[in-house]
C-alpha cells in the first residue's frame, strides 16, 4: 500500500443516470464532463419502496439499474479503500475501483430484491465501522486495519468480508478487463468450433494418466 | 436469407382490437390457442395445409432479432446479471413477466402437498424462446412403460409410429449429435440424413468421459436444437452465445424465429397477442365453436369462432382452459366426465451434484463458449439392471463445466479462503474453468398425489379461477435422485475432485421440487379410450372431435428425455391428422 492518502473515489456513471437517481432537486450538485462526485445528501433518503426492474426489463440494450442509490458518501469511500486492497492495480490489470466496482456494490446493496436486501445491512454496517479507520484514519492506520480484516476472528466482520470479497471479485471479474485477467476467451462470432487445442488435449491426457484414467 | 431476417419484416397483425367478436370480421378454419412448440408447430403445419389460422398468444409479442441481448456481457446488466424474482434465470434470461411468479396470475398449491413450481412465460414464442434445447428421442420402451414392468401406463402409440415425425422434426428445426450408430438400448439413432454434427467435445468433457467410460459407462454426443451445418433458410451457430438468452440470428430452435415466420409467409397465419384464452365454446351440438380470452392489456373479453380449436398453452395452461369450460353437459370441466384433466401430472426428476478438480486447474486458456448446449452426455445405462439398483426407471446426465464467461458467482471458486490481492488473482487464475456439474434428469412414474384442478377461491386479476396443484414424489423417483448422488460423488472421486459444498445423500431431501424442471407434462393424456384418457393417439378429445391438444399435456408418461421435442413431433403428427380430417370434409 502507498502511504499516501488514496484519491477519493468518483463515480463512473454518466451524468444522465445521475440525474435520475438524485432527481430534480439533487440535480444541481452533479457535477459536468460526466463525471459526479457523490454528496451525503443524496443518500439520506432511503426510499422505503424501491421498485425492482420489473418481470419484463429491456435487456437490448440493457437497461441500467433505475433504483436510486444508498451508500453514503463516506461508505462509498470506504468500499473503494477496502475494494482496491483485495484486488489492488498490477502491471498488467487495473484496480478494483479503476472498473467502478465500488459503485457496483452501491447498485447491489441500494437494490430491492431478497438477495440484495439480506447483504445491505452486513455490507453497510460493515463499512460503516471501517470508516474511521479506512477514510479518516492516516496511511498506517489504514493499511493496520485492512491487514487485520482477513484474519478477523469476529463473526460478523468474517461475513461482511467474506460477502464484500464475494461482491467485489463477482463485479471485477464481469468485466473485459476481468476477463483477461482471468483467462476467459470467448463471447465472440466463429465460423466453426475447432475444441480444445493440441496443447491443452496433451496436459489433460498427462492429468488423466496420473488418475489412472 | 436467415429466417430471423425474415421474422423482423413481418408484424404479427393485432386483429380486432377492441371487438366483441374477432371471428366477425375473419373466418378462421382453426384456432390455435398458444405459440410456443405445440401451437407453433400447429400453426406451421395447419397453414402450409392451407388452414386460415387464427393464433391465441397469452404473452405479449416478441422479436427475437431486435431483443436478444447476443454479446452483451455481465457488467451491462444490472446486478450483473444476477438472478432475482423478476428474472429467476438472470437478467439476460429471454423469458418475459417473470416465470415463476407472472403479474396478475397467481397459482396456489395445496395444503399438505409437496412444493410444486410452474414457469410461465408471457411472451410469443413461450419457453422455446429461453429453453435448454436438448433434444432427445423417447426410446420404444418409454412408449410402452407398464407392458415392461407393470408401472405407470402405456401409451397408445409404439415408438415407431412416431419416428417419421421425429425424422422430420429433427431435420426442420435443426438437431446436433450425428454419429455413428450405437445401437444403446432405449436410445435411439437417427436415421441418416436427420442430424448435424455435434461440436468437438471440450477438455471438461473430454475428461469426465474417462470416468464415466472406467465405469463403463458411454458418454455419447448432445442432441441439441441448434444448427451446426448449412441449412436452407438458417444461419449456423457462431458458438459464442448462451442459448437461453435467445438467438437473433435464429441458429438455434425457437418457434419466433423457426416455425412461425414459414407460417406467417403462408398468408394463412393471423396472431393475436396478449390474449389469455380461458374457455372453449361449444355450440348446441356440442361442437366446439371457437374460444373466450380476456385481453390481458384491456382487460376487455373476447369470443372467437373457427372450425376447430387447438389447445396448446402448455400442459397446466391447457388443462385451466378445460377445466374452465363448464357447461350443463359438463358440469366439472370440459372432456372431464371421467374426471381425467389435470391428472397424471408429471416433471423429470432434477438432482445436481458439482465437484471441483485439481486436474483441471491451470489449464492452458481455450475458448470453451461451444454450441451453449452440452456437447456430450451420458444417456441411462441401467436398463437391465433396475431390479438390483432398486429403482424402476433411470435417468442420462447433463454435465456442465469449462471456461465459462464468468458471472457473480465466480467468487466461489475460492471457497472459504480470505486471500486478497496477487493471492486471490493467482488462485482464481488457477481455479477458473475447474469445476464440473453432474445434473440428472430422470423419468418420474405418474402417481395419484400429482395433479392440478381449480382453486375453489383464488381467481386471476380478471376473475378466472386459477390452478391448484397437488404434489407428491414417489419413492420411484426418491430412490433413483439418491443414486444419481451416488453416481456424481463416484465420477467425481475417480476424477480426483471434491464435491462443492454439502452435498445431501438422502434422494427425498435432494430432489428437485415438482415442476422446477420445467418438463411439467401429462394433464390431458392421451389413451386408448375415453374412460383412462382425454385424447386420442391423434390428440383429438374423445368428448369433443373438432378439440385438439398438441402439447405436452397428452404425454402419458415422463421419460427421463426431454419432452420438447416429442411435443413437437406429436403436435406436427396430430396437426396432419387434423389437416386431413379437413380436407376430408370432416370438420
Amino acid at each position: 500500500m502507498s502511504d499516501e492518502a488514496p484519491k477519493p473515489y468518483q463515480r463512473k456513471i454518466d451524468r444522465r443516470t445521475a440525474l435520475i437517481w438524485v432527481g430534480a432537486a439533487g440535480a444541481a450538485i452533479a457535477g459536468g464532463a460526466g463525471v459526479v462526485v457523490y454528496r451525503e445528501a443524496i443518500g439520506k433518503k432511503e426510499p422505503s419502496t424501491a421498485s425492482g426492474y420489473g418481470t419484463d426489463p429491456k435487456l437490448n440494450p440493457p437497461i441500467k439499474a433505475p433504483w436510486p442509490r444508498l451508500l453514503s458518501d463516506d461508505e462509498l469511500q470506504a468500499a473503494a479503500v477496502l475494494a482496491d486492497f483485495i484486488l489492488p492495480a498490477t502491471a498488467t490489470a487495473p484496480a478494483a475501483s479503476a472498473l467502478g466496482v465500488p459503485d457496483f456494490i452501491d447498485e447491489w446493496v441500494s437494490a430491492p430484491y431478497p438477495d440484495q436486501l439480506e447483504d445491505r445491512p452486513v455490507i453497510r454496517d460493515g463499512l460503516k465501522a471501517l470508516i474511521p479507520d479506512l477514510v479518516r484514519g492516516d496511511a498506517a492506520r489504514r493499511t493496520a486495519a485492512l491487514a487485520a480484516l482477513p484474519k478477523s476472528t469476529d463473526e460478523k466482520i468474517r461475513a461482511f468480508f467474506t460477502r464484500f470479497r464475494a461482491l467485489t471479485v463477482g463485479a471485477y471479474y464481469t468485466t473485459e478487463a476481468g476477463f483477461k485477467d482471468i483467462g476467459y476467451i470467448g463471447n465472440e462470432a466463429r465460423a466453426s468450433d475447432p475444441g480444445p487445442s493440441a496443447e491443452v488435449k496433451a496436459v489433460l491426457e498427462e492429468r488423466l494418466k496420473a488418475l489412472g484414467l | 436469407m436467415a429466417a430471423a431476417t425474415v421474422w423482423a419484416n413481418v408484424q404479427p397483425p393485432i386483429v380486432g382490437a377492441g371487438d366483441a367478436s374477432v371471428a366477425a370480421t375473419e373466418p378462421y378454419d382453426v384456432i390455435v390457442v398458444g405459440s410456443g412448440a405445440g401451437g407453433g408447430m400447429s400453426a406451421y403445419h395447419l397453414t402450409k395445409s392451407g388452414l386460415k389460422v387464427l393464433m391465441l398468444e397469452a404473452g405479449r409479442d416478441y422479436d427475437p432479432v431486435a431483443e436478444t441481448p447476443m454479446y452483451n456481457i455481465n457488467a451491462e446488466a444490472p446486478l450483473r446479471g444476477a438472478s432475482t424474482p423478476d428474472k429467476p434465470f438472470g437478467f439476460y434470461d429471454a423469458t418475459v413477466d417473470g416465470g415463476w411468479e407472472v403479474p396478475n396470475e397467481p397459482y396456489t398449491v395445496a395444503e399438505g402437498s409437496e412444493p410444486f413450481i410452474w414457469w410461465r412465460p408471457r411472451m410469443l414464442g413461450g419457453r422455446t424462446n429461453h429453453w435448454g434445447r436438448i433434444s432427445l428421442r423417447f426410446g420404444p420402451l418409454d412408449f410402452k412403460p407398464r407392458s415392461r414392468d407393470g408401472l405407470g401406463y402405456d401409451w397408445p402409440i409404439t415408438y415407431d409410429d412416431l419416428a417419421p415425425w421425429y425424422d422430420r422434426t429433427e431435420k426442420l428445426i435443426g438437431v446436433t449429435g450425428a454419429a455413428p450408430p450405437r445401437g444403446l438400448t432405449n436410445t435411439p439413432d437417427s436415421p441418416p440424413g436427420c442430424l448435424m454434427e455435434s461440436p468437438p467435445p471440450r477438455a471438461f468433457e473430454l475428461f469426465y468421459a474417462r470416468a464415466f467410460e472406467a465405469m463403463g459407462i458411454p458418454v455419447v454426443p448432445m442432441h441439441g436444437a441448434v444448427v451446426t451445418e448449412a441449412m436452407e433458410g438458417r444461419n449456423t451457430c457462431v458458438f459464442a452465445t448462451p442459448c437461453g438468452r435467445g438467438c437473433a440470428i435464429g441458429a438455434n430452435f425457437q418457434s419466433t424465429t423457426v416455425l412461425l415466420p414459414p407460417a406467417m409467409a403462408t398468408g394463412n397465419l393471423t396472431i393475436r397477442t396478449n390474449a389469455l384464452v380461458y374457455q372453449v365454446d361449444l355450440d348446441a351440438a356440442g361442437k366446439a365453436k371457437g374460444v373466450t380470452f380476456v385481453d390481458r392489456r384491456t382487460g376487455e373479453h373476447h369470443s372467437a369462432t373457427a372450425r376447430a380449436v387447438v389447445l396448446a398453452a402448455g400442459s397446466g395452461e391447457t388443462a385451466r382452459i378445460l377445466l374452465n369450460s363448464k357447461s350443463a353437459k359438463f358440469p366439472d370441466g370440459l372432456c372431464n366426465t371421467h374426471g381425467m384433466v389435470g391428472r397424471y401430472l408429471m416433471d423429470s426428476v432434477g438432482l445436481n451434484v458439482t465437484g471441483q478438480f485439481p486436474a483441471l486447474e491451470g489449464l492452458p486458456p481455450t475458448n470453451d463458449d461451444g454450441m451453449s448446449v452440452e456437447h456430450t452426455y451420458v444417456p441411462w445405462w441401467g436398463y437391465d439392471r433396475h431390479k438390483e439398483l432398486g429403482f424402476p426407471r433411470g435417468y442420462h446426465v447433463e454435465i456442465g463445466g469449462g471456461r465459462q464467461m464468468p458471472s457473480m458467482s465466480i467468487a466461489r471458486l475460492m471457497g472459504d479462503d480470505a486471500s486478497v490481492g496477487d493471492d486471490l488473482r493467482a488462485g482464481l487464475r488457477q481455479r477458473y474453468g475447474s469445476v464440473i456439474s453432474f445434473n440428472g434428469r430422470g423419468e418420474m412414474i405418474p402417481n395419484d398425489d400429482c395433479y392440478c384442478e381449480l382453486d375453489p377461491k383464488v381467481k386471476d386479476k380478471w376473475g378466472v379461477p386459477v390452478l391448484r396443484f397437488h404434489w407428491k414424489w414417489g419413492e420411484a423417483e426418491t430412490r433413483q435422485a439418491a443414486h444419481m448422488t451416488t453416481t456424481f460423488l463416484e465420477v467425481i472421486d475417480r476424477l480426483g475432485g471434491k464435491p462443492v459444498g454439502e452435498v445431501e445423500r438422502d434422494g427425498r431431501k435432494a430432489i428437485s421440487k415438482g415442476g422446477e424442471m420445467i418438463h411439467e407434462v401429462g394433464t390431458a393424456r392421451m389413451g386408448a379410450s375415453d374412460a383412462d384418457s382425454v385424447v386420442n393417439q391423434y390428440g383429438q378429445a374423445w368428448a369433443v372431435p373438432n378439440l385438439f391438444v398438441t402439447d405436452g399435456a397428452v404425454l402419458v408418461s415422463s421419460p427421463d428425455k426431454n419432452p420438447t421435442l416429442s411435443i413437437l413431433a406429436l403436435a406436427w403428427r396430430s396437426s396432419d391428422h387434423l389437416a386431413q380430417s379437413a380436407k376430408r370434409g370432416e370438420l
